[in-house]
């Protein structure tokens, strides 16, 4: 029965609240061989659109998870319900991980079989980085309740780690295209931290259960 | 000057589905209502009227002038939207002098014009509370003083009693009839006794089309002698209504008093012809113009 | 009045906050520690001369490498791609390094043999790189870019042997003693040290208020409907055009606050760092205004448009999309290759006073161009709202029932 109903939400929020964006996520794989060359790079070569690429479909698929509840109204008639929100908000947010992995393996699979040099790691890698900077634009969309808050700063990360490096440290995005060891695990779980941080701020401040 | 509203053969589509028919309607200064079921078009109307919306054909002028010129029409038209809302985060007085400012009036005027308003409405205690801090009817109230603001000339008002408590409905009609003193004032509802207490003419629409336009008075009368009420043992209810449309009613011990609408005399024992009351004249209006009514059916 | 109401509810909203702590950041991380110390020329390295033989000598032998291993580099997007020709296209080439090494036939396939293969990666693809292929004595130097601007051509663009690049591809060389000395001393002396700081302020910038302005110009064209205000703004007797600019003025104004601020504190740095040197207090609130206000104006006509037409998430792709153009695809030059259409201005050095003179032409183009652009993007703007406030239009869905130019009822 509970099964039931959970595959029922999540078919339902895919098909109704967030078709448009696994599309747009997939979009921004099929446009990749249109901005980079795919085929024959080494590894370094091979990390640049291993690593931008995948923060895009990361930032479209995190950051618009709350999005549906935006509207008081709504927020309000869904928070009546038996089903907890964190159980809803946690399988949307299982759903985009899944989906960002397959896509990020796809794009990997791909460059792999024109003879690029890439590793699983490497998807591994592309994968963490992806997966931080969309639950940096989940949690700020989920403080600000406004999805575009989530976008700008998300975005705006994404633009600040191609002109800053140093500075950034463990927190810097492309770090397999420069060489730099470490920063994928960090990036891996301060991903986590920020969902966590976000659902303890909207269980405190928003009372949802 | 031409001061009523004029509407001639109004048709009006959404894509490829007809919306308004050949809508004829002649709208006097004080309160008209416009009274129909949801869905009913009321609500498109009412927006082709304040020009929000585009006719397909017709023609409507507003105190004699076409909604065409859409500019001269605002500048006329006070509208309260069905789901009122404004900024949250704006204080009341502040929502007011905003929307004073989009109506263009001049800032000295428009400070004297919140005043009154918020003085018209009882909302001057509230002023400094942000919008999102005001009850359902304090909203309301913001809602009319907003839509008469800049004084208009017409004033159209959408379902504006929905989700009120008894006492702020009251409140809110009688400020609505003041109001109606002076200018033409639209209200649309189909809660039927918003407009048997307030206002002197209405029109009946369904899908699109109006079904009857005149007074109270006149409608009730077209209703007379169609109206009865009867003692129905509680084991006929479910065939009663059935049967009939039933527009009320009282359960008592052993048997419920039902007031029901009927072409013909109904063939009950018991029942006996009443004074028809204005729910009653507009369920047979529906009724006799063809309209499938459910009334009381489950 | 209309104006101060709407500066306040832009000022107050998350969207304009958020813009401004990530203006500043960026400010901050950038030009503020660039600038943090007295900026010196000998840091800057290489520098792009216009010497002939370097150049030809440079890219004859590049494209010879790229024609033997059939793979011609390219950065269309500011990113490498790789591009491989058929059999059509490589006759041609073949033709064109025939015509400027002056050697054809089977000498050309020894010359082509004196490099030996090697590999990259787990590729099994051979790959060649020549040194030593000499250009034809006496070839002209005007046929030799004609020739480069059609090989451009057929490898699809953005690729090394673009004319306008071939400088900064192949006659990149260490900067001389004098020549430091001689853009030091135009830095104090020419620039009044403000006005090449001031090109570097300008250079960060307005890499950020190309993107930026984006999602508080979409918030707020959104927020009517947001909180379903429609109606009631619809039905008041202000005129679109007058709403529109007004909110659109608004949005300027209080977006240039922060950019305001950062001139100001760039100057106070620059009063700091450089005690005791003369300087022209006004360049950076002049050519910051010219340089960055057309990037603020456009950026923000796209996302009020583009809101107005779809939504808000259409007109921040959309921005990102011109934005990663207009950044990415001029990413190869940091200062100089400066094209009458471009939108964000790169000039990444407070020195290069003779580059950016040299281009000043084609910099007031391209401001007055964008200028005028946005302002065409905003009468489509009060256009688009004057539609839908007349129920003529409602906007267009993308996705869902009533989707992709069809009318919502």
């Amino acid at each position: 029965m509970a099964s039931g109903c959970l595959a029922r939400i999540v078919y339902s929020d895919a098909r109704h609240n967030f078709l448009p964006h696994y599309l747009a996520a997939a979009g921004v794989l099929l446009i990749s061989p249109v901005i980079f060359g795919l085929a024959e790079l080494t590894a370094q070569m091979s990390a640049q659109p291993l690593e931008l690429m995948p923060l895009l479909m990361g930032i479209i698929l995190f950051t618009p998870i709350l999005a549906p509840e935006q509207n008081e109204c709504i927020l309000e008639t869904v928070r009546a319900k038996k089903m907890s929100r964190h159980i809803v908000t946690g399988m949307r947010l299982l759903c985009s991980f899944v989906l960002l992995a397959v896509l990020i393996f796809a794009l990997g699979g791909y460059m792999r079989y024109n003879e690029c040099d890439v590793t699983v790691k490497m998807c591994a890698g592309a994968l963490a980085g992806a997966f931080a900077v969309g639950a940096l634009g989940f949690f700020c969309a989920a403080v600000t309740d406004n999805v575009i808050v989530g976008y700008m700063v998300s975005l705006m990360y994404v633009v600040m780690n191609l002109f800053l490096r140093k500075e950034l440290g463990r927190f810097f995005l492309m770090s397999m295209t420069y060489g730099i060891k470490g920063c994928k695990p960090v990036l891996a779980v301060s991903g986590a931290v920020l969902i966590a941080a976000a659902m303890i701020y909207r269980r405190l401040a928003k009372n949802e259960r | 000057m031409d001061n009523n509203i004029v509407i001639k053969k109004l048709n009006k589509f959404y894509g490829r589905k007809q919306a308004l028919f050949d809508i004829d309607l002649t709208i006097e200064q004080g309160m008209f209502g416009l009274l129909g079921r949801n869905g009913a078009g009321k609500t498109t109307l009412m927006k082709t009227i304040a020009a929000l919306h585009q006719k397909k054909s017709g023609e409507v002028t507003v105190c004699g002038v076409p909604v065409g010129e859409a500019a001269k029409i605002r500048a006329m038209i006070g509208y309260l939207p069905q789901d009122f809302s404004m900024y949250p985060n704006m204080r009341t007085d502040e929502a007011l002098d905003y929307l004073g400012a989009l109506s263009g009036i001049p800032s000295k005027e428009r400070r004297k014009r919140v005043e009154e308003m918020l003085k018209r409405v009882n909302l001057c205690e509230h002023r400094n509370k942000k919008v999102k801090q005001l009850s359902g009817g304090m909203k309301r109230r913001l809602g009319i003083a907003q839509a008469l603001l800049h004084d208009p000339k017409v004033l159209i008002v959408d379902e504006p009693t929905a989700g009120l408590d008894p006492e702020e409905r009251i409140r809110f009609r009688n400020l609505l009839c003041e109001t109606a003193e002076e200018r033409i004032v639209i209200l649309s509802t189909h809660i039927v006794g918003d407009v048997e207490s307030t206002c002197e003419k209405i029109a009946i629409m369904d899908e699109g089309r109006i079904l009857r336009c005149g007074t109270v008075r006149e409608l009730l009368e077209n209703a007379r002698g169609h109206v009865y009420t009867a003692n129905i043992e509680k084991q006929y209810m479910a065939q009663i209504k059935k049967e009939y449309i039933v527009t009320g009613m009282v359960a008592q011990a052993e048997y419920t008093t039902v007031t029901i609408v009927s072409d013909a005399e109904p063939d009950l024992p018991n029942a006996v012809l009443i004074e028809p009351d204005l729910e009653g004249a507009y369920m047979y209006c529906l009724r006799s113009n063809g309209c499938s009514v459910k009334g009381g059916e489950e | 009045m209309l104006f101060r109401h709407e500066c306040k509810k832009i000022v107050c909203s998350a969207a304009f906050i958020v813009y401004c702590v990530i203006s500043l950041l960026f400010f901050f991380t950038n030009y503020w520690t660039d600038c943090s110390d007295e900026v010196s020329c000998s840091g800057q390295g290489l520098i792009a001369v216009e010497d002939h033989d370097r150049i030809m000598d440079g890219a004859t032998n590049s494209l010879m490498g790229d024609f033997a291993s059939n793979r011609y580099e390219c950065y269309p997007y500011g990113f490498y791609k790789a591009v491989h020709l058929k059999e059509k296209k490589r006759v041609k080439i073949r033709s064109y390094l025939e015509e400027i090494t002056g050697v054809s036939g089977e000498e050309f396939d020894k010359l082509l043999k004196k490099s030996d293969p090697y590999f990259e990666g787990f590729s099994t693809k051979e790959l060649y790189e020549f040194h030593d292929i000499p250009v034809k004595e006496g070839f002209s130097y005007d046929r030799f870019i004609e020739i480069m601007a059609d090989v451009d051509d057929i490898v699809g663009g953005g690729s090394i042997y673009n004319p306008e690049g071939l400088m900064y591809s192949f006659s990149l060389v260490p900067m001389a003693e004098e020549d430091i000395k001689a853009e030091q001393d135009d830095f104090y002396k020419e620039d009044k040290i403000t006005r090449g700081l001031a090109r570097l302020f300008c250079d960060y910038a307005g890499i950020c208020l190309a993107i930026l302005p984006v999602f508080t110009a979409a918030w707020l064209t959104a927020a009517d409907k947001k909180r379903r205000m429609q109606e009631l703004v619809y039905s008041r007797s202000i005129s679109s055009c007058r709403l529109v600019f007004t909110r659109y003025a608004a949005l300027l104004f209080t977006m240039a606050i922060p950019v305001l601020a950062m001139m100001i504190l760039s100057l106070i740095q620059a009063l700091v760092v450089y005690k005791g040197h003369s300087m022209d207090m006004l360049a950076f609130f002049t050519l910051p205004t010219i340089w960055l206000l057309p990037n603020l104006m456009l950026t923000t006509a796209v996302g009020v448009l583009v809101t107005e037409i779809f939504s808000s998430p259409v007109a921040i792709l959309s921005q990102l999309a011109i934005w990663f153009y207009s950044v990415m695809a001029g990413s190869l030059e940091l200062s100089g290759g400066l094209d009458r259409f471009t939108l964000v201005v790169r000039h990444n050095t407070p020195f290069g006073r003779d580059v950016f003179l040299a281009e000043q032409g084609n910099f007031i183009f391209s401001r007055v161009f964008w200028t005028v652009i946005s302002l065409v993007l905003m009468l489509l703007a009060v256009a688009v709202y004057s539609a839908k406030r007349g129920g003529r239009f409602n906007g267009i869905r993308l996705f869902g029932k009533d989707s992709l130019f069809r009318r919502k009822a």
